[in-house]
């Protein structure tokens, strides 16, 4: 079993977060979670930039990542994830409103590891964020960084 | 289109393309000249023809080996060829491809009339048809403009009921102890519209998906797609008493999972009208007719007043209230949607209280787009 790495949580819309971190909440989800607005606040923090530039070295155990966001949008923050060498490697998970087929193919083209669409029903949604929060950030196990 | 038409003139002879281009000089056209096959292929590259004038006597390549390798190209496959012979030849098989677009023949010395009108008959041609890919281009964009439209709508549309439901949800299962029951009701209230609304959006969005899906044609046996689609609906009401009364149907070329749509939607609407009764009586025929065939799904429900009749394939129409018959009202429009994008057309007959039949009519021409 992993230690307990961090979950980023992209997403710009501040009931989102509450409702996404609520559902975590319900879901004892014990892993801390970091918030950020959009895309380049994503890159942001892997790259320790910015604000980030202190934070606790490390990647997160998986990226939640909405598409729809200011300045950056979730394609782009994945294809910047995948080309980047020290960052290639740690699962994505989109988690957004769009069952759209073109956002569909562009993520799985780009190597996303997973796209969940936000459920309206609150209790389903909860039950979405269970099943990736347990098997992305406790279940599943991670290569070691830095590579071989 | 405000470029005149182009017209091709291939004639080995300079005084022959000379006595063409007088006879055509006061034609609103453009003639671009060639002196052998080759030359004509060229030009063929470069321009875009309304017309080609061949002249079949030429030595190395004559018009009906020209007119064959044209035939060939996609770029002028459908360019419309007038002949030009000495003597009128009649070995039109020498012509490779001549089912595939227009042709006429001219035999020299011709009168300079005949020619006109016939190349005039052409240009006309070409002109009505561009001007039919003009439109077609403008409706194809504004369909998709309403598409993604409606599609956008409905993804935007999802989120802030997302959040109303999130937010009632919290607020039921945190403080449901501490709220007084008018509260409790108004909650419910709420979160009762905001489901009725998802439901909205996603009936929206599945109409709208109907609508831009690529039709895939095939040859297909209602009958076993009605039985797949009774199977599941007898499935679904395992308590109701329905006589089923199906007549043989036809193959019909259609899409699969569309049609099946329709019947899905026909028979379970049947069922639900006709759910007060001690016993429904479900009818599936169909006509034969000469261009057509128009089936039909009758029942002894509760029907409706024809004066409404012609908002019932509507998207969202409803001619009952949702506490008698539940539903959107996005059914009938996927249904209409469905059969128009497969040729046919769609209507109903009833009466209050004495059942209604649905029609569909589906083209017998398979090569219908």
């Amino acid at each position: 079993m992993n230690e307990l790495r961090t979950i980023l949580l992209a997403e710009d819309n501040q009931k989102d977060v509450e409702l996404t971190l609520e559902a975590m909440a319900e879901n004892n989800l014990a892993n801390q979670v970091v918030v950020v607005k959009d895309g380049v606040e994503v890159l942001e923090y892997l790259r320790y930039e910015g604000k980030y530039k202190l934070r606790k070295a490390g990647n997160p155990a998986v990226i939640l990542l909405d598409i729809k966001m200011p300045r950056m949008d979730g394609i782009e923050v994945l294809r910047n994830i995948r080309s980047d060498a020290a960052l290639k490697r740690i699962p994505v998970v989109i988690l957004t409103s769009s069952r759209e087929e073109k956002d569909l193919i562009n993520t799985y083209e780009l190597g996303v590891n997973a796209y969940v669409v936000k459920p309206v029903d609150f209790q389903q949604f909860i039950e979405a964020v269970k099943q990736i929060g347990s098997f992305w950030a406790v279940i599943n196990e991670l290569p070691p960084e830095g590579g071989l | 289109m405000n470029s005149k038409p182009k017209i091709l003139i291939v004639d080995d002879r300079p005084e022959n393309l000379f006595a063409l281009r007088t006879v055509l000089k006061d034609l609103d056209i453009e003639l671009v000249e060639a002196t052998s096959g080759n030359d004509a292929l060229k030009a063929t590259l470069r321009h875009d023809f309304a017309l080609a004038l061949l002249d079949i006597q030429m030595p190395e390549m004559d018009g009906y080996e020209l007119a064959g390798i044209l035939r060939e190209e996609e770029k002028t496959a459908h360019l419309p060829f007038i002949f030009i012979s000495a003597v009128y030849t009649d070995n039109l098989n020498v012509f490779k491809g001549y089912e595939k677009g227009a042709f006429s023949f001219i035999t020299k010395p011709f009168q300079p009339e005949i020619l006109i009108n016939k190349v005039n008959f052409f240009i006309s041609m070409y002109q009505h048809e561009q001007a039919l890919f003009v439109l077609n281009d403008e409706l194809e964009n504004k369909n998709k403009e309403l598409e993604s439209f409606s599609y956008s709508v409905s993804h935007d549309l999802r989120a802030p009921l997302r959040h109303i439901n999130g937010f009632v949800d919290l607020l039921l299962s945190r403080f449901y102890d501490t709220l007084p029951d008018k509260a409790r009701h108004y909650l419910d209230n709420i979160a009762d519209s905001s489901r009725q609304m998802g439901v909205l959006i996603d009936d929206l969005l599945q109409f709208s998906r109907t609508g831009r899906e690529e039709i895939r044609q095939t040859e297909l046996d209602m009958n076993s797609i009605v039985h797949e689609v009774l199977e599941t609906i007898k499935k679904d009401n395992p308590k109701r008493n329905i006589e089923w009364r199906i007549a043989t149907l036809p193959g019909v070329y259609g899409d699969k999972a569309l049609l099946s749509l329709v019947w899905i939607n026909l028979l379970s609407n049947a069922v639900k009208f006709t759910r007060t009764r001690e016993k429904s009586i479900i009818a599936i025929t169909v006509l034969d007719e000469k261009d057509e065939f128009v089936f039909a799904v009758a029942d002894n429900g509760v029907g409706f007043d024809m004066q409404y009749a012609q908002k019932l394939f509507g998207v969202f129409q409803r001619l009952h209230p949702t506490n008698e018959f539940e539903g959107t009202g996005i059914g009938l429009a996927n249904v209409h949607q469905i059969v128009l994008r497969h040729g046919g057309r769609t209507w109903a007959k009833a009466e209050p209280d004495k059942g209604a039949t649905f029609y569909f009519s589906l083209p017998k021409n398979k090569y219908h787009e």
